[in-house]
């Protein structure tokens, strides 16, 4: 039992120490990015254009294909199954609470985590591998002007973006699921429309952004945290997409407890 | 006048009880050399307080870098022009915009006027139409030449130089030499300079005012230039 204590709280060590150390990298960016020159300044919006390039635009596809597949099955079998019990109003709830506000954020943040959060661990550590962030700071750059901050915007505007996609895909992919299914888009429309509430909206920017800044910093900070060895560099990406994935889930818990 | 770099009691190999001292001159060119073992590679990172030394001190014009709190410490590092081993230059970048990044994340300099300044660096350095290339589509020569543009771009008084006539012929590395130095005044070359590597091309050495040995022990041997 004892033992069992220990390492539960040797777990629990490493965890709140790697949230105090992200603490620590992210007021230090936000110190830094406070005192960027105007012509840094210039650079910083070019390399986070050229990121929200990659994160956002690259991913339309495949946002699309999973938000209008989810929705489409589950309105479809929702509107079955609903529909013999006579509860055909719950549709909008699930569309709403459901889609819109749970598995929407959580599933474009999980789908950045896989696709750019992976890149931006790997290339950062391969920026510190290859001696880039040393020559950075024997230069007087910060590495978290030129190399975190543009990455954390563009993770923070990418996932706001697809994140609004995300949900107008899927109450499209919804109203076409209800008409294959016999309901009439109007019947839809006033369904969906009656159980959305402002608050909804609310809570869904609310989290985006909030799941844009783990997805920003999380895997920066473990890219950054390698030393000179280039077998760091798949371990770096490893910890930070699971990081990333763990903060992500727990964001989310946070926000049900919280709404 | 004080001298530009001052090394007091560092150890400069982590497995030897050796302390060193060495002083940079102003307008003096010094190199240092010494194999993987000697710990010659941890010489640029201490000047420029990238690593602390575990005993002793350094002194970069009168201040130690390592006792400064890090925005301080940023800001005073472009003073010394630094060129680490290995060049450094970001991949994603061409040359040119790597000689750029210094000047515009370290002055408050309009993007023409560092454009101006980069376009005189590029000629100084002889790099010509490679600047316009990414490192990896550049020779070893042309990314030294970008490297050490980059390391002037602020016109520093103190250069610390890495291994960095590694991979290019002796007489580019004379020619690089001639750049770092900035010019001859009637003390010397314009600028301090720190080399450290393994070896050098004789033609540099012979422009060196002096040179040290650095053995695995950790002791520094003048040699006769």
């Amino acid at each position: 039992m004892i033992n069992l204590l220990t390492r539960l709280g040797g777990w629990m060590a490493r965890w709140l120490s790697l949230l105090g150390a992200l603490a620590r990298f992210s007021f230090g960016g936000a110190r830094a990015a406070v005192r960027l020159p105007r012509a840094g300044q210039d650079v910083v919006v070019r390399v986070t254009l050229n990121q929200i390039r990659f994160t956002a635009v690259h991913a339309i596809g495949l946002v699309l294909l999973l938000s209008g597949i989810l929705s489409f099955l589950v309105i479809s079998q929702a509107v079955r199954e609903l529909g013999q019990l006579g509860a055909s109003e719950l549709i909008g709830t699930l569309m709403v609470v459901a889609i819109v506000r749970e598995l929407g954020p959580l599933i474009t943040a999980l789908a950045v985590v896989g696709r750019s959060g992976t890149a931006i661990a790997a290339e950062l550590a391969t920026n510190t591998v290859m001696g880039e962030v040393r020559a950075l700071q024997g230069m007087g750059i910060d590495p978290r002007q030129y190399l975190v901050l543009p990455r954390f915007i563009g993770a923070v505007a990418s996932i706001f973006a697809l994140l609004v996609l995300f949900d107008i895909v899927a109450i499209g992919a919804g109203f076409a699921a209800a008409a294959i299914n016999g309901m009439t888009g109007s019947r839809y429309a006033e369904i969906v429309l009656r159980s959305l509430s402002a608050r909804d909206v609310l809570l869904t920017v609310a989290k985006a952004l909030a799941l844009g800044v783990i997805v920003g910093i999380v895997p920066s900070y473990f890219g950054l945290s390698v030393r000179r060895a280039a077998t760091e560099i798949p371990v770096a990406v490893s910890r930070a997409t699971v990081a990333s994935i763990v903060g992500v889930f727990l964001c989310s818990a946070l926000f049900v407890l919280l709404g | 006048m004080t001298a530009p770099l001052v090394f007091e009691d560092v150890p400069l190999n982590l497995r030897a009880a050796t302390a060193c001292s060495l002083t940079v001159p102003a307008h003096h060119t010094i190199a240092v050399l010494g194999d993987d073992a000697s710990g010659v590679d941890r010489l640029g990172g201490y000047v420029l307080g990238l690593e602390a030394p575990p005993a002793g001190r350094v002194l970069v014009f009168d201040t130690d870098i390592g006792s400064l709190p890090d925005p301080e410490r940023l800001a005073f590092r472009r003073r010394v022009g630094y060129l680490p081993a290995g060049d450094g230059l970001l991949q994603n970048l061409t040359l040119r915009d790597n000689i750029a990044l210094p000047l515009r994340f370290g002055t408050a300099a309009s993007s023409r006027e560092i454009d101006g300044r980069v376009n005189v660096m590029v000629v100084a350095v002889r790099l010509g139409s490679a600047a316009d290339r990414r490192p990896a589509t550049a020779n070893e020569e042309e990314r030294r030449r970008a490297a050490l543009a980059r390391a002037i771009a602020f016109d520093p008084g103190l250069l610390v130089l890495e291994q960095p006539f590694d991979g290019v012929t002796a007489r580019a590395a004379a020619e690089l030499l001639e750049v770092a130095r900035g010019g001859e005044t009637a003390e010397g070359a314009r600028r301090a300079i720190l080399i450290t590597g393994h070896e050098l091309p004789a033609v540099v050495q012979r422009r060196c005012d002096r040179l040290y040995r650095l053995t695995r022990a950790g002791a520094l041997e003048l040699e006769t230039v």
